[in-house]
């Protein structure tokens, strides 16, 4: 990870202006999330670089750092920290209307290392007024409890693999309004239970048993609009979920994003998501029989649930202070989210800032 | 299938924009007002905090924090 930030930064460092062939950006984005119990801290960097005419790739590093009294992580309300580290990197190249690459990302933590690969495609059809999109990737996990803080906790390792497909379709509807449609279909195999969650059973504690497969299926559809006469975009969607363990969820979102003035915009965002249970939730089990109970969960994700999230985001351009040439094309965002939810992990709020330099090299 | 046949279906029925009518559909606000860094945490923190997930084209997941 360190040998891969060091790469990152000597790259960019050797970018001169006075050997400019190719344009790129950097970000760096600070995020940070506190609720009741837990709190995320998670620095990362993003980095674009375009490659010949043509080409693009694509780079992130980030540092989850969370902190947490969660039950559920086999602390029994004891603190922990935990550091997750994560790398992707992405190409995609442009030949005509069509636009074909891949990537790939890997994270590490403690009791949890993940691999995810994907290759997708993209297509523009009617003269650029139509754009289809397809992604397909395919992940492996492997996972332990060897966080768990008690000696007589008998050891856990698991595997997960994940296969997602999506189909996207954005369609220029006027000058000004835009359609856009994905579906996703992803289908989990493997170990999906969280290897320090106890259930209450039959009036004892049990491990969490879930199924070992699960198959999602979320269309998401979406119009966005720009009023010239107040310069505001409107974008406003709707996810339906469903999966074969029973949780359907609705999550509409509404967002305005007003130019108060040239290169300095204002965001308000309101995002709504309700989900039924799992059909095997409860939070208590008559029984640990599994010929009774064959699956035991009070995961508050599979519960029924309800999520209203506010949002604000302000994102100003150089250029407004001043600042000519390539650096008046840098970026900050200042973004602020309140998070009411219906369980038991309270209400929350989340952060980020985040600073764009655009760069030649 | 089904968004491939709505394309097909749909796209001959709209109106067809041309390049020099697309100044407002080139502004950032209206190709994407999330940067990738962003969009990244928001499906991580949702991801580990709802049953629900998907629909952004990427795939989710990926931490230890269920």
């Amino acid at each position: 990870m360190r040998d891969a930030t060091v790469t990152l930064v000597v790259l960019l460092l050797a970018a001169s202006p006075e050997s400019a062939r190719a344009d790129g950006e950097l970000s760096v984005r600070g995020a940070y999330y506190k609720e009741r119990s837990t709190r995320v801290a998670q620095p990362m960097l993003d980095a674009r670089f375009d490659v010949g005419d043509d080409g693009e790739l694509r780079a992130h590093l980030l540092v989850d750092s969370i902190s947490s009294a969660s039950v559920a992580a086999g602390a029994a309300g004891t603190p922990f920290d935990e550091k997750r580290y994560e790398a992707g990197a992405s190409y995609l190249h442009r030949i005509e209307t069509l636009e074909v690459g891949g990537g790939a990302r890997a994270s590490s933590e403690p009791d949890y290392k993940s691999a995810m690969a994907n290759l997708r495609g993209s297509i523009e059809l009617g003269q650029r007024n139509t754009v289809l999109a397809v992604n397909l990737a395919g992940g492996r996990d492997t996972l332990n409890n060897e966080g768990a803080q008690s000696e007589i906790v008998d050891p856990i390792e698991g595997k997960l693999f994940t296969a997602l497909g999506s189909l996207s379709l954005r369609q220029i509807l006027s000058p000004v309004l835009v359609g856009e449609a994905t579906y996703d279909l992803a289908y989990l195999d493997g170990f999906q239970e969280n290897p320090y969650r106890s259930v209450s059973a039959g009036g004892m504690l049990e491990p969490e048993r879930v199924p070992d497969t699960r198959l999602r299926h979320a269309l998401l559809g979406g119009l966005r609009a720009f009023i010239p006469p107040t310069r505001t975009t409107l974008a406003g969607s709707y996810r339906f979920y469903v999966d074969d363990w029973g949780v359907i969820g609705h999550t509409p979102e509404l967002r305005v994003i007003q130019e108060i003035v040239p290169d300095f915009d204002a965001h308000i965002r309101y995002r709504l998501h309700h989900q039924s249970a799992a059909d095997f939730y409860q939070t208590t089990y008559p029984s640990a029989d599994p010929a009774v109970e064959p699956y035991l969960t009070d995961d508050v994700k599979l519960s029924e649930l309800t999520t209203h999230t506010v949002g604000v985001k302000l994102d100003v351009q150089a250029r407004l202070l001043g600042i000519q040439g390539q650096l008046g094309e840098a970026r900050a965002e200042a973004l602020f989210e309140y998070i009411n939810q219906s369980t038991y992990y309270g209400n929350a709020v989340a952060a980020q800032i985040a600073v764009t330099f655009p760069f030649r090299y | 299938m089904l968004l491939a046949l709505a394309a097909a279906t749909l796209a001959p029925a709209c109106a067809r924009v041309k390049p020099y009518q697309r100044e407002h559909l080139a502004r950032r606000t209206m190709v994407g007002d999330r940067q990738p860094g962003e969009s990244r945490f928001d499906q991580h923190a949702r991801g580990s905090r709802e049953g629900a997930d998907g629909g952004t084209g990427e795939a989710g997941g990926g931490c230890g924090c269920n």
